[in-house]
Parts: C-alpha cells; structure tokens; sequence
C-alpha cells in the first residue's frame, strides 16, 4: 500500500520557484498565470504504518517553519493542476536520499521491492487559462517526455480525496536474462544482426570479426568451454571497442585530400598520430613539466615538486539536446570522473563549460525537441547542479549561438584535478595491474541506463519500460565515492582505477585487463537497480558514477571497510588474469570468451575522401561596406548581439569559490561583472603558486576556413593566459572537436567531402600552432556527428548541421599569484597600450555578422611573432609594471576597449592614429578587425620606459590613456573623435539583454 | 599549552571541509576532517574537541531541503552527544549547509535555552537561483557571539540557493532583543541592506545573514569565512594591490580576512 505526502510552502511564503514558471510562461508563449505554486510530493511505496508516515512527514520532510504537509491532498487554489513524475528507471535522486533519511529515523531497511518516488503538483491560477495552454507549460517548460510523464487536471475534474492518484513508476521487467547466440555463416547475416541488434558495427569490420570466430583454432578452443558462434554480449563488446566513441577511428582514419582545383592527393594517415600525438610526444620531451599524456583518462602536468595537475575536456551533445538538464549533469559529472581515474586518482579543482546552442528568442519554423531558450536553461541548471553539489567550482565558461546548433546543440565540459606527486612513495601518475588482482566496481548500480545511446530514444515507451537511455547525473553518489577513492588512495589501496563512461563496464574492464593481459569477470555479482537485465545489458550499460578499480586481494578487507564508512557500495566482480583471454561468466555458465589482442589485430582503418575548396572558390568575397557616421549607436548595438552581451546570469549561479582557492574570478572589475580573461586558482592552499585556466571558442570563423579558424581559437585561449600572467613556457592544451558528419554520401551529407577537408585543416592548423606555441595537447576528445534533422512547417525535414567547432583549452602554472593581473583599468591617467598588429581581418567578424555579412578577409595567427609578444608581456607582467591586461578578442578593438573601461568604472581616450596596423586602414576597420595576437595594456606612467623597453622592436604603442571621467572616446584616423560615450550607458547596453535573468 | 582541537564534519556530500580545516590552521587550531559516520560509531568522540563545525556542501543533496536529512540524520545518532558537548562550554559553528543543519537541528536559535526546537528557517532566495557573490556585513556589537567579537565590518562571498532567512516576526523580535542577530547584508557603506538585491542577495528578512544562540557560543552564517582566507581571495585584491604599489605600500586589504572569525574562536577557548 504506498503512502503520499504532500508538501507545500505555507501560504504567506513566496514561492520563488512557482513564480519563475510564471515568469517564463509569459516569456516564452504569452500565457499569462495569475499565480503558481507548486506541491512536492513523496511517495512512498513501502510497508510503513500511518503513524511511520506522520513521523517521517514531520522530522524529515516538513520544514515547520516554512512549510505545511499533509498524507491527504493538500487543498491548495488553482484552476490548473499539472502533475510532473518521472518515468520508470529514470534516476529520482530526491527518491533515494529519501530512502536514506526515513531508514534512518524508523531504524528500518527497505527491501528491494520497495522505493520512494518524488513528484510535483504545480497549481496554476488563471481564469482564462485553456486546456491547450496548460499542455504547453507542461510539455515545454515543466516536463520532458523522455524522462517525464505528466497530468493536466481541470479544477472541475479534480476530487481532492483522490489527488493525483498512486502512480508508481516501479521497472517491472519480467524478464529471465538470457544468453543468445548469434550465427555468422555469412557477412550478410552477421550485417543483418547488427541492424537488428543496433550494433552498429561497421561493415569493413565484419569480415575481421568473421574471421576470428571461423578461425578453426578459436573454433577449437570454444567448444572446449561450452561455446560456438558468437554470443550476443561477445558482439556488443567488439561493438563498443570498435564505436567511433571508443576508438576514434574518424581520427586514426586514412584521408586523401585534395583542392578543388588540383587533381594532386595527399594521403593522411591518422590526423591523430600526425597532428596529436607526434607533435605532442615531441613537446613531453623538451618541456620536463610534462608528465602523462595520451594514454590515461586525463593529462598530467608538474604543479610543483610534490603535486601534479590534471587535465581534461568531453562533450556531452546528444543526451543534452533530448533532455537538456538530465544530459547536462551527467556530462559534468562525467567529465569530473576522468581526473578521478587519472593516475591513482586526482582531486577534483574545478570544471568549466561552453554551451554552443540555436538562438534563445528562435521564432522561425523549424522544429527542434526542445527550443532553444528551453535547452540552454536545462543545460545551465544541469552543469549547476553537477558542479555545485560536486563541491567543484566553475570558474570559467562561454556561451555561442548560432542557429547550427539548432540540430544539435554542444555542451562542452572541462575537468582539472591536482594530486600529490608521490603516493607512498610511488609516482602517482603510474598505474598497472597483476594477475589475481580484483576487479571492484564502485559507486552507482547497474541499470538499462544509456544501452546504444540514444537509438533507443525512438523507441516507444510503455507504463514499466526503464527510461533509461538518457540519464540524470547525480552528483551526491559521486561525490561520497570521490571522498572515499581519494581516501583509498592516500591508503595506497588503489593499484589502478579508470571511470566507467561510455560503453560501462566493457570499456573499463576491457581495456584495464590489457594491463595484465586477461580478466574473469562473474556478471551476477555487479549490482543491479532492478532484476531482469541480460548480460550484454549488464556489460555495455553506461549507468553513471561508477569507477572500475583493481586492488591487491590482501587490501581487500581494509578496502570494503573504508567503502562502508563513507556509504558507498563496492563489490568484487572478478579477478584479472594473464591468460591472454577476457573471460565473462554469468551463473557459472561462459558466456564470453575472446583473446585479449582481437581488437588489435588486423581492423580495417576507415578512410574518408576530403576536398577543399578555397573560400574565394567558393564564392566568398568582402562586402562593400562604407564607414559608419554613428559609431556610438554601432558600439552600443554591437554590445548588445547575444555571443558578445553579459551572461552575469549564468555566471553567478556557479559556484566559483568553493574550495577557498579563487584568485581571479569569472567576473572581475570594481562592480565585479566584466568577464576575466582566464580563472586563476590557488589549488595548494599552503602556497602562494597558481593554476590558470582558459578556453576558446570562434565557430564563426569556419565559415570561411577551420584552418584559421582552429589556429585563432587556439592564439586566444594562449593570449587569454597570458592575459592574467601566465608563461608562455608553461601551456598545456586541451583539444575537443565537435564536426559535422565528414563521411560522403551524395544524397544524406552530399557536403560530407568538404566538412572531411576542414577537419584535416583543422587538425593541420592544431598540429602547426602547438609546435610553434609550444602547447603540448595534454588531452582531447571528438564528437564527430553534430548534425539534425528537423521538422519544418509543412512536415518535411531539413538536416542542420552544426558549424565545424573546436573548443580549445589552455592551462598553466603561474609562479606567484600576487602578480597576477585582472583586466579592468585601475587608475586615472595611466597609459593605454596596444600590443600587436590590426590587420583588414573582418572575416567572419562580429561586425560583419551584425550585417549580416560572412567575408573572407580572415583573421591569421603568425606564432612566431606573436610569440615574441607574449613572452615580453610575460616579462611586464613578472616586474609589476602592468596595471591591466586584456586580449583583443571577439568583437575587436571597439569592444574590448569598452570593456576595459567598463571594468574600472573609468574613461579611456584612444587615438586611432597611433594604434600599430598594417597598411592604411580605415577607422570601422581598425574598430572592429578580430586579428589575433593583440592586447590592451594599461600602465603606471612611472613605469613608461621600463615597459617599452622591453618591447623594443615590437608592435606596442601607446595609443591613449585612462580617464577619470567615465567616457570611452574614440579619435579617428582623421584627427576627429568618432566615438564618444558614456562607460555606463555601454555597460548597460552590454548588460540589458539577459538582465532580467539575474 | 596543547592546541585547541576543531572537528570539521564531513562525507554525505559535504565539500568545503578541506578550507574549512586550514582555514582553522590558520587560526591556530589544531583541525580534525571527521566522517559523520565516525562520529556516530564512536571511533572519534567529541568529548576530544573544544570546536564543532558544520561545514558548507550539499548534505545528502540537500533534495528535501538545505540540511535536513544531515540534521535527521544526526539528531536520530548523536543528538544527545550535540547538547551535551554545547552544555559543557564548547563551541560550535555552521556555515552555509551547517547553518540550515543547525537550524534543522535545532541547535539555533536556541530561544529560551530550548535547543531542539525549529523556529527558523533558511528557505530559497528570492531571485529563484543559487548565487554566487561576495557581500559587506555588517556586525553587530552587541551579540553575544564569541566568533565575532571585536569586529565590525566583514566582506565575504555567499553561495547558496537557500540562504533566505526567514521566522515568525515574534521570533525576529525575540532574536534581536537578545542580540542573538550576528550579522547583517549591507551595503559597502555598512548601513543595513533593507531588503535590496544584490546587496541582501536572497531576501532574507531583516538582513539577517547570521545568529546566535543566546550563549553566543553556538553561530551559524551563510556566508563563508572558509573561502577568504587569502588576501588574493579578495574580489578587489588586484585593484587594491596596484594602488598601494603607487603609494609604495605593501598591499593590505581594508578588511580582515575571514580567518579571524576562527581567531576569536580560538581565542576565546584559549582564555576560557
């Protein structure tokens, strides 16, 4: 018999979180509510007595101050009642916690059989509310379809003795696990089971896969333990291996590419191994601070001489564009598990993000799962909720729209944690198993979670099928694991670790037996959320905030102790081995039995055909374009375009200070509101050393060429840690591609050809600059199918594919922390300096864009001479003699200028004429031109000869100064001030777009 | 004389405990991070500690509201050896997650000697939204509270989504008649915030950002001292940095870091 109570704030209370649903109804449809407030409720589906739930009602969930509870309906007003569960299997983390705090105070266990499932009642007021309106703030604003189900009642229809009613979202599944066999007489057949099964195993791969399983040796040594043809869970784990996710083959695939106009073709073999990994491995060796790369979850890098950093980046596009908040927080608390299984496991200092999403007022008609606005919000709370209740803080971050990302959207995430150099006494980088160590699988349990992605998404639902493909993170599970991982570690338990993430315990488990070369796992021991799961369900499933760990059998006891005391479950699923064989057994019956070195031999590369064509080819060309009259309106207008307006909104909802450790924070200058160039941290409390951190992102600049495009984005992330002090001799990268299908097909990717030559530039371009730069790529990921098909107003569907991105970050060691340097200008009449070169670069520019205008004039990085730069700004900034530094960036001169006077509530005067620049430029271009390499310095006018010195030979020209007054004025080339403007009207122009989101 | 020992609780989600132990380092104290777990089993007594803290995270999620399964949990196991360890003289603090533990607890506000009764509550912030935003504080003088003696004006960051004060306006009277009203929201200038966003950042009422009980021995707070405990933790650290280089000074902040709150802490045991 289950149990409801229901929640509520007292009447007298606001209810903030009803009255933001009110607030985005009226938004984004034009309904206007009177008046929301919502009701949780608890259910509990369990054997308790009526006065077990008044107790648990009162001391646990009633708070009696603020709130009113009842096991009856609570009869609260409205004329609408919409009621949000969630779906069978869908992750209730509310639910669980509430089965902690109720077995606690009852002194009870629940069975297996029983559970606590959480839902809302939102009572909407309005008289002239319509059904049909009531449908669209449930199914748009209040509740998903992939992970919800809903009620909309009338107030006529509503019997309060009833309520909602008992819905009990129990996964029922009725289903004996079983062990099927798969026939592969021929490629045909074995194709045919693939489509079925959803392998997607690649069809050049089949014929291989064939050839093991006929190979008479194999024949022979299967039959000796019971098997023949492949079995199901056999396949899905080559599946797995083999997935583009996995094993990268877009990347370590074979390219001929060739111009449009040239019949020569250049063959690339591997864009990994030539434009990653080579480039890189050269760099470990002449940079010693270099520790682990391109083998492990996470790069490493020297801190100082007794603490390593780590570093990487993920995406986590598609589950986020079903269910934005659900796929959100499971990528950021995704992504915090690769430092955690990095090494002998790191500790976690702070994760960022960088949503790519169509625009938030989209009103065209296309139509995507979730609208724009909709998505972002869910993908914002998402990465809150991961990093916030992570105890993580997220210190920098950056939003790009562009309606591209309107068939799928990008929600990039990045990790670094810090570990001690030695663990009892041992680097701690290093890792490796022995035979007869014990697999243990930690954290979360097992469920039909994430199984083949979200091809499952098109399946139809019924009232008891687990939901499960697409996951909500939960960060609480993870952080008691993370506690307790860091705990073992120092213990020196942990011999090695790896995360489970994409392709579960068949990627973790299979790829840590390489280490010893064999495993035996006992499938009926890893713990499951609910019984009827099949093997291979149990094997490929990705259920979240597990880590897969070998120990010593001899720690084994002190292991699971310290596992109890922090609350989480750990469990031995087997033993690695030396046989040379993966073996999995479920019951004591075999059902997988493969030679460790299959995935090694003999796959077929796959191979993409790639053309480019030039942009003048392709017809780009620069708009002819006077020069503007009303440069203020223009700055002003400028100011406000969505990818260069204050996002303030999303900012403050990260915590950015968690951990003690924030330096430079995501928000800087005297109202703190401008945005920094890079985050520092102070990660070891006790010392005064700092980790800077940066990121980029410039899709816009793939319209015209992802060489250029990948080049510049890399020279800001680089410029933006010089910005704040970093060292150009300590700037460790971090790479992560999110491109369309590159794959040809004349009918679905007819540009398939084109999109596979951006890729090879981009990867030429990464591979050029880190050389010249000298950023080793610390870690990396791809996301290569950033493409959707949506339907549009007379039911026939258009593939949008997404601009070709590279988000790239960068990272490095700042010696003292004290001489950083934020962005803002600080003192009246200090001087104002330009370093670098403004070139006719208006490409793909933000100026061009608010014209509506591509160009072609591209912005281009020099590495060798900007170099020279930064090392001298590295050295100004060392001696102290830089007051402000800020790197040029999206937007040009006009608008970072702006922003340096915005930051400190000062005036800036700038002379054009001075501003160092190639060729005669007119003003818009000098404006507005996006050339790399370039920043605003402001200094003490004490220290004018000891700065310019150090820039002998350079471009580096003093160009104006600070004023007290608060204006930003603007001389022309002519001698004529073009722009002059109030700071404050700029920064509220800047400001006014999201303002009310705050 | 031996250090005075401080026990920082963590494990359930908990996450600002490593600040919070050196923050106490700074402060002298010698600072223990203990498992709530083995607080309950009684592998680590309390008896061992003269300081008790509460520390900032997200207890058990915090999905049934900020604190209140960690102060089911707690009051269940150990709620007899929580009133003793305050009987006997001790301190304790909560800060952010601790101060809505204390106050599920019980422990605050204290009214009438009565320590298990709630009759306050930390609820979500007006504007809707976790924030994450440095504040000025003003201190009231008058309170009892060890934590804050001496001090006037305090900046610090807050970062809660459930950080709005709220009682019964009998309750409000009765804690500002006993001075147990700590802290305030204010603006830069000290004078009270009345309510204005950002500078009250989630509508606490009476500005209230932090209480005693009515020994002033028991604090809680929602800002975070534990997170200012470097000059450089400071929003305007860069920018006071560089005027004081033009007057040939070293660097000093116009405010204390918030270490000294464990300073009086630990001074006050100290002198006891």
């Amino acid at each position: 018999m289950p149990h409801r109570i229901e929640i509520a704030l007292k009447a007298d209370l606001f209810d903030a979180k009803g009255e933001g649903i009110r607030q985005k109804a009226k938004n984004y449809f034009g309904i206007s509510c009177k008046a929301v407030r919502i009701i949780n409720i608890i259910t509990i589906d369990a054997d308790l007595s009526d006065a077990q739930c008044e107790l648990v009602k009162d001391e646990v969930f009633t708070n009696p101050v603020t709130q009113i509870s009842s096991l009856k309906p609570l009869n609260i007003d409205f004329d609408w009642i919409i009621w949000v569960g969630y779906r069978p299997g869908v992750k209730d983390n509310p639910g669980s916690t509430a089965i902690e705090a109720i077995e606690d105070i009852l002194k009870i266990k629940f069975t297996p059989d029983e559970a606590v499932y959480t839902s809302k009642r939102y009572c909407l007021k309005g008289a002239d509310l319509t059904f049909a309106e009531v449908e669209q703030i449930a199914g748009e604003l209040l509740a998903n379809s992939i992970i919800q189900q809903w009620k909309v009642i009338a107030a006529s229809d509503w019997d309060l003795a009833e309520g909602t009613g008992f819905i009990i979202p129990r996964v029922l599944l009725d289903h004996i696990p079983t062990v099927s066999s798969v026939a592969v007489d021929s490629d045909k057949t074995l194709q045919k089971i693939s489509d079925q099964r959803n392998l997607a195993l690649n069809p050049d791969d089949i014929p291989t896969i064939r050839a093991y399983f006929t190979n008479p040796a194999v024949i022979k040594e299967r039959a000796l333990i019971g098997l023949a043809d492949p079995t199901d869970i056999e396949l899905e784990y080559i599946s797995q291996a083999r997935s583009d996710h996995c094993n990268h083959n877009t990347f370590q695939g074979c390219f001929s590419y060739r111009n449009s106009d040239s019949s020569q073709i250049e063959v690339i073999d591997s864009l990994f191994k030539t434009c990653i990994e080579s480039p890189t491995l050269a760099l470990k060796k002449k940079k010693d601070w270099v520790i682990s790369v391109l083998w492990d979850n996470a790069g490493i890098g020297r801190f100082d001489d007794d603490h390593f950093y780590v570093i990487t980046g993920e995406t986590h596009n598609s589950p986020s564009n079903m269910e934005a908040y659900g796929g959100a927080i499971t990528g950021i608390v995704g992504v915090y598990r690769d430092p955690m299984g990095t090494g002998k496991g790191s500790k976690l200092i702070m994760g960022s993000y960088g949503f790519c999403v169509g625009h938030k007022d989209y009103k065209g008609e296309l139509r995507p799962h979730l609208h724009p606005r909709r998505l972002l919000d869910g993908v914002i709370e998402g990465v809150r909720d991961g990093g916030n209740k992570s105890g993580i803080p997220t210190p920098f971050g950056q939003v790009v729209f562009h309606p591209g990302y309107m068939g799928k959207c990008l929600v990039y995430v990045t990790a670094l944690g810090i570990m001690p150099a030695q663990i009892k006494g041992k680097p701690s980088d290093q890792k490796t198993i022995f035979p007869g160590d014990l697999v243990i699988m930690s954290g979360g349990r097992v469920g039909k979670d994430g199984i083949h992605g979200v091809t499952a998404a098109s399946e139809t639902f019924s009232e008891h099928t687990p939901a499960g493909h697409v996951q909500i993170g939960d960060p609480y599970t993870q952080k008691k694991m993370q506690d307790f991982l860091l705990e073992a570690r120092d213990q020196g338990l942990i011999r090695f670790i790896t995360d489970n993430g994409g392709g579960g315990l068949s990627s973790s488990v299979g790829e840590t037996a390489r280490f010893s070369n064999g495993c035996e796992i006992q499938l009926e021991k890893v713990p499951l959320k609910y019984q009827g799961l099949d093997q291979w369900e149990i094997w490929i499933s990705e259920s979240q905030e597990r880590m897969t760990i070998a120990i010593s059998p001899q720690n084994l006891n002190t292991f699971l102790s310290l596992s109890e005391k922090h609350a989480v479950e750990s469990t031995v699923i087997g033993t690695y081995t030396d046989s040379g064989k993966l073996k999995i057994s479920y019951q004591g019956n075999i059902c997988a039995y493969i030679d460790m070195d299959l995935l090694k031999s003999g796959f077929p590369q796959w191979k993409f055909e790639a053309c480019w064509q030039s942009p003048s080819c392709r017809g780009l060309y620069e708009p002819v374009l006077s020069e503007p009259d009303d440069y203020n309106a223009l700055l002003n207008d400028i100011l406000a375009r969505p990818n260069i307006c204050s996002k303030e909104w999303i900012t403050r909802q990260y915590d950015h200070e968690v951990q003690g450790t924030s330096v430079i924070k995501p928000l800087a200058g005297v109202e703190r509101d401008i945005n920094s160039d890079a985050c520092v941290l102070r990660p070891v409390l006790n010392s005064n050393k700092g980790l800077a951190f940066a990121q980029a992102i410039l899709p816009a600049y793939s319209a015209i060429d992802a060489y250029h495009m990948t080049s510049c984005t890399i020279d800001e992330a680089l410029r933006r840690l010089i910005a704040v002090g970093g060292d150009p001799e300590h700037v460790g990268g971090v790479d992560n591609f999110c491109w369309p299908n590159i794959r040809f097909d004349s009918k679905t990717n007819p540009d398939g050809k084109f999109k596979a030559a951006q890729l090879v530039r981009s990867c030429r371009a990464l591979r050029d600059i880190c050389v010249r730069y000298e950023i080793p790529l610390l870690s990396g990921k791809d996301s290569m199918y950033v493409d959707g098909h949506l339907a549009g107003k007379y039911g026939e569907r258009h593939k949008i594919s997404a601009l070709e991105t590279l988000q790239f970050s960068t990272t490095g060691v700042i010696a003292d922390i004290r001489k950083c340097v934020t962005m803002e200008c600080k003192v009246a009449d200090d001087l104002v300096y330009i370093l670098g070169i403004t070139r006719n670069e208006l490409g793909g520019s933000e100026y061009y864009e608010h014209f509506g205008y591509t160009g072609l004039n591209i912005p281009k990085v020099d590495a060798d001479q900007f170099s020279l730069i930064y090392k001298a700004l590295f050295q100004a900034i060392s001696r102290e003699l830089v007051a402000s530094a800020h790197g040029i960036y999206r937007g040009g001169l006009a608008v970072h200028l702006a922003f340096v006077a915005m930051g400190g509530g000062l005036g800036i005067f700038a002379d054009l004429a001075k501003l160092p620049a190639r060729d005669f430029l007119q003003d818009n271009i000098l404006l507005f031109s996006e050339s790399a390499g370039r920043f605003i310095i402001t200094i003490d006018p004490a220290n004018q000869s000891a700065f310019e010195a150090l820039f002998d030979g350079l471009p580096c020209a003093l160009i104006g100064k600070v004023n007290a007054k608060a204006d930003l004025v603007i001389q022309g080339k002519k001698g004529r001030i073009i722009l002059s403007t109030p700071v404050k009207s700029l920064k509220q122009a800047w400001q006014r777009p999201f303002k009310d989101l705050l | 004389m031996s250090k005075i020992k401080a026990l920082i609780l963590t494990g359930y989600g908990l996450n600002c405990d490593n600040e919070t132990a050196y923050a106490f380092e700074m402060a002298g104290a010698a600072a223990s991070r203990i498992h709530i777990n083995n607080l309950i089993d009684g592998s680590v007594c309390l008896t061992d500690f003269q300081i008790l803290v509460f520390g900032g995270g997200f207890s058990w999620g915090d999905d049934h509201g900020a604190g209140v399964v960690q102060a089911v949990r707690l009051k269940t196991n150990i709620g007899d050896k929580l009133l003793e360890f305050v009987e006997q003289g001790n301190l304790v603090i909560g800060i952010c997650n601790g101060f809505q533990t204390l106050v599920n607890l019980g422990l605050l506000p204290g009214i009438d000697n009565n320590y298990c009764r709630r009759a306050v509550a930390l609820t979500y912030n007006d504007c809707g939204n976790f924030q994450d935003t440095w504040v000025h504080l003003k201190i009231n003088q008058k309170s009892p509270c060890v934590f804050t003696k001496g001090l006037d004006h305090l900046e610090l960051p807050v970062r809660h989504g459930e950080g709005k004060f709220y009682a019964d306006q009998t309750v409000i009277d009765q804690l500002e008649l006993n001075q147990q009203i700590v802290i305030r929201y204010a603006w830069p200038d000290g004078t009270a915030a009345m309510q204005k966003f950002p500078f009250n950042p989630n509508g606490s009422l009476a500005d209230i950002a932090g209480i005693c009980d009515p020994s002033g021995r028991v604090f809680g707070l929602m800002p975070h001292p534990e997170a200012f405990n470097h000059p450089t933790n400071h929003p305007d650290w860069f920018y006071i940095k560089e005027i004081c280089k033009r007057e040939k000074k070293e660097p000093k902040l116009p405010v204390l870091t918030g270490t000294c709150i464990f300073e009086n802490a630990v001074n006050y045991l100290k002198q006891s």
